[in-house]
């Protein structure tokens, strides 16, 4: 078409071939700019589906005409008898009262039970005392009063989740166990997770009674289905070649798994299940909120009471309790994966000041 | 005993024909080099020799069995080393004698002494004895490949086949794996297959030369059948000249004719 008209107009850059590299490059940029314009159509049409079908849900979740109440949301917040944010005037100005969330985090043993960490801290220590801190109190838990409770039922699902997983995320992958066969497998967790783990706690009532164990138990079941999926997905990743150089050394199967599949995923399987004990002490909060106990269950019963200042300061341990572990968590995994030289404890705690500095500085 | 017998194998993918009527036979013992253009059928035909690759047509004799899956008898080293990253190079060595042990006693590392003396020995010939602890990932590619030549011998099997093991590695270090591959097959007496693109590296450590063009046998020889007419054969349009300036020259520049 134009490519003619094109390639007269070039001044003299060697077109001596039966077609100038010119022209060659206005097709190819005219066939790039077509491309171009094609796709950003399609985002366009896209864009306008998703709008179209975000109103939809709008619609179907009530949201579209809904009946907002600022001001009975704002009078619970600040009035009342039990505002979720009791106030103090220190002179014209108010301020957010936290004496009184710590009031009830300590008269109720939210963060740290006296009554087990005087067992520990005492001056002059008492070795005997100490002994039974951790024999006879088993108290690593237990001096964190109702946190630790919550925390302790997310590690034991956890713990006990972990191998299960582990043995239905192999199983599921289509690379262990051949195709209509891994589905077994992959149902299975599928089923577990279409249960939610508060119901599978509900279920477990019958078995261990309402509290944490069954709670802990319900939890170790959700873990199989959730971190056990990511097992299988973790799989999906890996790469053939270790694979086949198992098989060609002779190895069975089982060891053709382990050395050859297995070991590419173990850092990544560790990450997860660090990721996925965050994720379950949260479920253990709200499984707690059903009677199992813990600080979920605080917060079901001061809503209760209607004391919402008490459930306020319960909600605040619980953001003390994820936030702690999430800091040891994330600094866990990040430990794991960085290829760096490792930092010992000693340094990781004496640094600490002058790495912050440092971060601060940057 | 163990001699190798390739008995007019053919190979498709689909449409495409990767390896088409190759037969030829190798004694025990015998340092032979495979060679070709990328795409020319090297890595099928060792792929099948290691039984990961089953053949359309024909067959692979080894000894008077024809093999049809991987066996310990016949270890491979790859172009990629496929050993284990997070594992040190000793695990990694280690790990070519599991099918002589149980999944636990393989997990756990119970291995009896003579087997944890044979993994150290296998690095000792590879030259990485005071590097067996260090973890595979943190290696250099040379090293790398090394720890998987290391892995392949503690196997201790009959035939060892080499899918271009220095593709990936500068000329120095191709120099240092060749040499480690034929100083630790020569010691025990393992044939040895091992695909190559440089012609003048193949000159410097090779017996028998087998050349592969667009998946036929197109050369079968020893060193001194290896002419400059036989490797145009073998090689086809690429201009070869500069092939043979001896191993000081860049053995993967390649002029491509106009």
């Amino acid at each position: 078409m134009s490519e003619k008209t094109d390639a007269d107009v070039v001044p003299d850059g060697g077109t001596t071939g039966e077609e100038s590299p010119q022209s060659a490059i206005t097709a190819q940029f005219d066939k790039i700019k077509q491309t171009r314009r094609r796709r950003a159509f399609g985002w366009l049409a896209l864009l306008v589906f998703l709008g179209f079908v975000t109103v939809q849900a709008f619609a179907a979740a009530e949201l579209l005409a809904a009946d907002f109440r600022m001001e009975s949301l704002l009078n619970s917040m600040f009035h009342g008898a039990n505002p979720f944010f009791p106030t103090i005037s220190i002179g014209a100005l108010p301020f957010l009262d936290i004496t009184e969330y710590f009031e009830f985090i300590q008269q109720e043993n939210l963060l740290y039970d006296p009554e087990v960490g005087g067992l520990l801290f005492q001056w002059p220590p008492n070795l005997g005392d100490i002994y039974a801190f951790f024999f006879t109190e088993l108290g690593i838990f237990r001096i964190f009063g109702e946190a630790g409770v919550t925390l302790a039922m997310g590690f034991i699902g956890t713990v006990l989740g972990f191998p299960l997983a582990l043995v239905f995320g192999t199983m599921g992958s289509e690379r262990v166990t051949p195709f209509p066969f891994n589905f077994i497998f992959r149902g299975t967790m599928s089923f577990i997770r279409s249960v939610p783990a508060i119901i599978w706690a509900l279920i477990f009532i019958p078995l261990l009674g309402l509290g944490p164990a069954s709670a802990s138990l319900a939890i170790a079941f959700d873990t199989i289905g959730n971190l056990g999926r990511l097992f299988v997905d973790e799989l999906e990743e890996i790469e053939d070649g270790p694979i086949e150089a198992m098989r060609t050394t002779g190895a069975s199967k089982p060891q053709v798994v382990f050395f050859g599949m297995l070991s590419q995923v173990r850092t990544a399987f560790i990450a997860w299940t660090l990721y996925i004990f965050e994720i379950n002490v949260r479920v253990a909060v709200s499984v707690g909120v059903i009677g199992a106990g813990g600080l979920g269950f605080i917060v079901e019963s001061q809503r209760g009471l209607l004391r919402f200042t008490d459930m306020m300061a319960a909600l605040f341990a619980i953001f003390i309790l994820i936030i702690s572990v999430e800091l040891f968590s994330q600094r866990l995994r990040h430990r794991l994966r960085s290829d760096e030289q490792k930092m010992g404890i000693w340094e990781l705690i004496t640094g600490f000041p002058n790495r912050m500095a440092q971060s601060v500085l940057k | 005993m163990s001699k190798i017998v390739v008995d007019s194998l053919t190979k498709q993918f689909g449409e495409t024909v990767a390896l088409d009527d190759v037969s030829f036979e190798v004694p025990e013992g015998e340092f032979v080099i495979i060679l070709g253009v990328s795409g020319s059928g090297k890595s099928t035909l060792l792929r099948s020799m290691c039984g990961l690759t089953s053949p359309s047509e024909g067959q692979i004799l080894f000894g008077d069995e024809p093999i049809t899956a991987p066996r310990p008898e016949i270890a491979m080293i790859f172009q990629q080393h496929n050993i284990i990253g997070d594992m040190s190079a000793y695990s990694n060595a280690l790990s070519g004698g599991v099918h002589r042990n149980g999944l636990l006693t393989s997990i756990l590392q119970l291995q009896d002494k003579e087997e944890k003396h044979r993994a150290l020995e296998a690095l000792d010939t590879v030259g990485l004895l005071d590097e067996a602890e260090k973890k595979a990932r943190r290696m250099s590619g040379g090293q790398q490949q090394r720890v998987g030549i290391a892995r392949a011998l503690v196997q201790q099997s009959d035939v060892l086949l080499a899918d271009e093991p220095v593709a990936s590695l500068d000329p120095g270090s191709a120099q240092d794996v060749m040499r480690y591959l034929r100083a630790a097959s020569e010691d025990r007496g393992l044939s040895t297959f091992c695909s190559l693109h440089q012609v003048n590296i193949a000159r410097k450590f090779g017996h028998r030369f087998i050349g592969l063009r667009n998946g036929k046998k197109v050369f079968d020889g020893y060193r001194d059948d290896l002419t400059i007419d036989a490797v145009d054969k073998i090689y086809g349009d690429i201009d070869t000249e500069g092939m043979f300036v001896g191993s000081s020259g860049d053995p993967k520049e390649k002029e491509v004719k106009a």
